[in-house]
């Protein structure tokens, strides 16, 4: 029997082509997310084994503002006196010691613009002379405020060299530096920028106040990282001026360690859900193959059977050969997922994002990628392999077989699933007080499973809507192409369904785009009064406010700033609260550059001491107006208190607290205030393009800042949002390609299956146009049945959220439906496109075929 | 195999000239296929005239080459060499648009099998070439054909719905309804019951008789061949014979005169060899 399952391949081995592909296109995926996730890892321990080499590490004992923010960032802990280092340096198997001193800079590269590259961080750090982990590879040392040292792929990336001059943005001023040296740190850095200070300067900007996180230590050769941390440790304690720890180098590798592997498991686990769904619509691919296949070879089957072979030696017979297809597909897949990754890295390249080593292949990865492309392959053609083995050997007598199945079981289950899908998004929308959230990720989910098994129903009854513009139009090809493509609903619906999770994805995400936009525009309409703001990624530098309140355009300028503290309420106890934010924002502000909604109370209320709470804070924390809020560090040291002044509802500030900036200023260390916007208007009889000029001009040195009027301030929102939806349409346009495959695939089989019947047609006339004709209506038609059902499902999910997420800024439901119209041209190109190669196909079999193949 | 013996009680006529009477005619049509050493002629120099108004019937072994002729007269398959005209067109020199085209206004096709779109009705099978052709369908002639074929409680019903005598009505339906210069049936009946047989053989004789069509049907039956009004006979490519108003005796006797003629004892090995080398090309 082997040898048939093998015999079987190499005869149809054309028709297994596509199913190949298939597999392969997913398996490349998951290999390519392995692969890439490897090299990034492996990159970025890199980068932790090479700027964390010391052997021991100090750093604050307490958290210094409960948990950070994000969570993802690491704790944020107490600081220590820098000249704690000199104290350690003394210590027994110490050899050297330094503080490690660092903070944001902006480097000004040739072009005139800032050194950034991607999402990377760009910071200034102090060079200690005789620190052994960094090499000068020329030029010398900086020294003094006026000079820098950059790092080799920075300096590459700034397009500056040792000597030059340049400006850097530190410490909220433009400062012109000399070029020094470049320094090398003998590690790919994934483009992050690094400039180099003296520690004098470093010092003066970064730790004005003697205090840094970390006191890197390294050891005397023959001392263990564990019997060093033993020495320091006793030091430590006995030391009044610091609540500090120590702990070993390879321990504080590992939680760095930790936070990345954190970050990139959440990439990789983004970027399998793509690799699922490919696969998922691949698995569709082979089990319509094997359809196809065992019920042309039913005879076969039937004529196996009948000389003794038994339903289970068919039954694998078939397996075997869904298995060799995916193994082979699976290795085309690992292949195609290196080249995957290979580009990948060019790309990276290319934006200046350096990753280090070759491109990993581990054995977990090969194992993984073959065994899931195999086993999608196998449980793919499981059903149509039952089906085989249950042929009946009386089978090879019969003239004609396989009446199609009933659907009517498919389409019970998929109307309930439907339905309860619906109810869950229904029950989300009218009742908002269930969790929303849930609900419509249950129902969105069951919606779609639902759909996807009622998807020959609705092609054995809804089809002809969509058909009957080419039924009309195309007289009489629309007819027939539509009558093959009802012929077997089940066929048809599993081809489009690739499509169909694609479009919905597309669907539901412009939707959320759309709607995200035109609510930011509102709230921005809504809530924002001033001409101009200013602002920047990295906060706006102190010299930029002073520059700009210079100026004789402005006519009035506030400054929107805020900074982490604790805020604990009545009855709850300071210590077990996490840091929150608060923005401070002038009392004169409300009204003239700024509005928010009030729900209770009044801003006025700010300019004596009063806070205003967001409304969904107040009713989470149970404040209500009146109440007295306290300011506390997490030792509980209270720092000052307030009272609940006003409760408002404004998506247009996102954090919790407002107050004003001079109680700002009393809670949040000066350090850790981040200057967000300025907000200006003009002065009187000054007009807006005169102010903006002006405004421009001013900015233009600090390089990283960005004049914005409202609508520039929308338009920039929206350009985020279309960032990401471009990345996830990259992601889809894998989905489209298979869908491509998919109808590909099955017009290709199905041309074999009815060659009779092509024959037959072009006998009584049938023009070999109109023969393509025919094969293309059917591929467009599947394709618009898949899309156009994948939008309405996308589409009627994506509805639901704004109502349900309204308290998180997504206040409008927008619609885009020239994105929605541009999806079904998309849909109608890609039929095309799928018909081109089965449509030329059958256009040139000969007639001869049809009439004596028997 | 050029120089076939001519079987004694029968001559052919020695055509060089169309007569104005023929709807189809061949002259020295040869058909090869392959080339060089495995070269096989199907069709030897054959010239034939089929007679307008006449239901003509092509016998002979297999492998003797009636399907091709069949298929180089309908153009369905290319000619090696010779002529073939239509209804004084010369359908050998046409190009694939002119051969479909051919095809949809001046030929009717009646095959053994698989004669039916399954996705269309009845109805619409019939009116299929037409619906290509974009040509109005005349009414009252459709309604004329179906009663003829009587058809007429059975014109909304799938292929799949049909008995074969049925399914093989609504084919010669088809095949009149666009009032072709001829039809071409293939073994017709091959695959039916001697009484709808009879009924199917029946309906094209009248077709004949009552409406005038011309039709040529390659058959491997004697009691087949009895409804036309002549029979020609093939063996090994070339034409041998021929007989008017047959009964199902005179095809007999001549059927086993070729049997018995030398050519085809010794070439019962060679005609097995043809056999195969005649279905390569159609399975390629």
């Amino acid at each position: 029997m082997r040898r048939v399952a093998l015999r079987g391949i190499r005869a149809h081995l054309v028709r297994f082509v596509l199913s190949v592909l298939a597999v392969a296109l997913g398996v490349a995926f998951v290999a390519g997310t392995f692969s890439l996730r490897t090299m990034m890892s492996s990159t970025f321990s890199g980068i932790v084994d090479s700027t964390l080499l010391g052997d021991a590490y100090v750093r604050g004992a307490e958290p210094a503002l409960g948990r950070s923010m994000t969570g993802t960032t690491g704790e944020t802990r107490n600081t220590v006196p820098a000249g704690l280092a000199d104290r350690i340096a003394t210590v027994r198997g110490v050899d050297q010691a330094f503080a490690e001193i660092s903070g944001p800079i902006v480097l000004v590269g040739k072009d005139g613009t800032a050194v950034q590259s991607t999402q990377s961080p760009s910071f200034g750090v102090a060079l200690y002379p005789d620190d052994a982990t960094v090499t000068i590879a020329s030029g010398r040392a900086p020294n003094g405020p006026t000079e820098i040292g950059l790092e080799s792929a920075t300096l590459t990336s700034s397009g500056l060299s040792v000597g030059d001059r340049t400006q850097v943005v530190v410490a909220g001023e433009i400062r012109t530096v000399q070029i020094t040296g470049k320094i090398s740190m003998g590690t790919a850095l994934a483009g992050a920028t690094i400039v180099y200070l003296d520690v004098a300067t470093a010092t003066a900007i970064y730790a004005p106040d003697g205090m840094v996180s970390t006191i890197a230590v390294y050891a005397h050769p023959d001392v263990t990282e564990t019997s060093l941390v033993a020495n320091l440790a006793p030091v430590l304690s006995r030391d009044q001026t610091a609540v500090a720890e120590a702990l070993t180098g390879d321990a504080m590798r590992a939680e760095a360690r930790t936070d990345i592997e954190a970050q990139l498991g959440f990439v990789q686990a983004f970027m399998l859900v793509f690799a699922g769904i490919s696969l998922f619509v691949g698995a569709f691919i082979i089990s319509n193959t094997f359809s196809m296949l065992v019920r042309q070879r039913t005879r076969e089957f039937a004529l196996l059977r009948a000389v003794g072979a038994s339903p289970t030696q068919v039954f694998a017979s078939i397996l075997t050969q869904a298995a060799v297809v995916g193994l082979l597909g699976s290795a085309l897949g690992i292949a195609g997922g290196l080249g995957l990754v290979s580009l990948l890295r060019i790309g990276f390249d290319q934006v200046g994002m350096d990753l280090s080593g070759s491109i990993p292949l581990d054995a977990p990865t090969v194992i993984v990628s073959l065994l899931v492309g195999t086993v999608v392959a196998v449980v793919a053609a499981a059903l149509p392999a039952r089906r085989a083995a249950l042929t009946a050997p009386v089978e090879a007598m019969r003239e004609t077989t396989a009446t199609e199945r009933s659907l009517l079981v498919r389409t019970i289950v998929g109307g309930v699933l439907t339905t309860l899908g619906a109810a869950g998004l229904v029950v989300a929308l009218l009742a908002p007080d269930s969790d929303g959230s849930a609900l419509v990720g249950v129902g969105a989910g069951l919606l779609a499973l639902g759909t996807l098994l009622l998807a020959p129903f609705l092609v054995r009854h809804c089809l002809g809507v969509l058909a009957a513009v080419f039924v009309a139009a195309v007289r009489p090809l629309g007819r027939l192409a539509r009558a093959n493509v009802a012929r077997n609903p089940r066929r048809t619906a599993n081809t489009a369904s690739a499509l169909m999770v694609g479009m919905a994805l597309v669907g539901a995400a412009s939707v959320l785009a759309a709607s995200a936009t035109v609510s930011t525009r509102a709230i921005v309409d809504d809530g924002w009064t001033s001409d101009f703001s200013i602002r920047s990624t990295t906060g706006v530098p102190v010299g930029a406010v002073a520059d700009i309140r210079a100026l004789d355009t402005v006519g009035a300028m506030d400054v929107l700033a805020y900074g982490p503290t604790v805020v604990v309420g009545p009855g709850e106890r300071a210590g077990t609260q996490d840091a929150s934010f608060a923005v401070g924002i002038p009392a004169e502000a409300f009204g003239r550059t700024i509005d928010l909604d009030v729900v209770e109370g009044s801003l006025d209320t700010l300019a004596n001491g009063a806070v205003a709470v967001k409304a969904a804070t107040a009713k989470e924390r149970g404040w209500s107006l009146g109440d007295t809020v306290t300011f506390a560090s997490r030792a509980g040291a209270v720092s000052a208190s307030a009272r609940v002044g006003a409760i408002i509802d404004s998506n247009l500030v996102s954090v919790p607290i407002v107050m004003s900036d001079r109680l700002l200023a009393q809670v949040v260390p000066p350090g850790q205030v981040t200057i967000e916007f300025l907000l200006v208007n003009a002065a009187p009889d000054v007009t807006a393009a005169t102010l903006r000029a002006d405004l421009v001009k001013a900015v233009g040195p600090y390089v990283v800042l960005s004049v914005s009027d409202k609508g520039d301030f929308a338009d920039d929102l929206a350009g985020q949002v279309n960032q990401i939806l471009v990345i996830l349409y990259a992601l889809l346009g894998l989905s489209i390609i298979i869908a491509i495959l998919g109808i590909v695939n099955t017009l290709a089989l199905s041309v074999i299956e009815r060659t009779r019947e092509i024959g037959l047609m072009r006998a009584v006339g049938l023009g070999r146009l109109q023969l393509a004709g025919i094969i293309t209506i059917e591929s467009v038609l599947t394709a618009l049945f898949g899309t156009v059902v994948g939008i309405v499902l996308g589409v009627a999910v994506a509805a639901v959220m704004p109502t349900v997420f309204n308290g998180v800024g997504l206040t409008t439901l927008a619609i885009p439906w020239a994105q929605l119209a541009g999806m079904l041209v998309l849909a109608v190109v890609v039929g095309v496109l799928a018909a081109l190669w089965p449509a030329s196909r059958a256009a040139r079999l000969p007639v001869l075929d049809a009439v004596a193949s028997d | 195999m050029t120089d076939n013996p001519t079987p004694h009680p029968l001559e052919i006529r020695s055509a060089t000239a169309i007569p104005a009477s023929a709807i189809a005619s061949a002259r020295g049509l040869v058909k090869t296929y392959g080339r060089g050493d495995t070269a096989v002629q199907a069709l030897a120099a054959v010239d034939v005239d089929f007679t307008r108004g006449e239901l003509t019937a092509i016998m002979g072994p297999s492998g003797s080459g009636k399907s091709t002729l069949l298929h180089c007269m309908a153009g369905l398959d290319t000619i090696t060499s010779g002529t073939v005209t239509i209804d004084g067109e010369d359908v050998g020199r046409m190009n694939q648009r002119q051969l479909t085209k051919l095809r949809r206004t001046r030929l009717g096709f009646i095959f053994q099998a698989f004669n039916l779109v399954p996705t269309l009705t009845a109805a619409e099978n019939i009116t299929l070439p037409l619906d290509i052709a974009r040509r109005p369908v005349d009414r009252a002639h459709f309604d004329q054909v179906v009663a003829a074929v009587g058809l007429e409680s059975r014109l909304h019903h799938r292929p799949s719905e049909l008995s074969g005598g049925q399914q093989q009505r609504v084919a010669c339906a088809r095949a009149l309804v666009a009032k072709p210069a001829v039809i071409f049936a293939d073994e017709p009946t091959g695959n039916l019951d001697s009484r709808a047989a009879t009924e199917l053989l029946g309906f094209l004789r009248r077709s004949v008789d009552d409406l005038g069509q011309s039709v040529v049907m390659v058959t491997h039956d004697p009691r087949t061949a009895t409804y036309a009004h002549r029979v020609l006979f093939l063996a090994d490519g070339g034409l041998v014979g021929e007989l008017v108003n047959p009964t199902q005796a005179s095809v007999l006797e001549v059927l086993g005169s070729l049997d018995a003629a030398p050519t085809a004892d010794n070439g019962n090995a060679d005609n097995d060899a043809d056999d195969s080398a005649m279905l390569l090309p159609v399975r390629v």
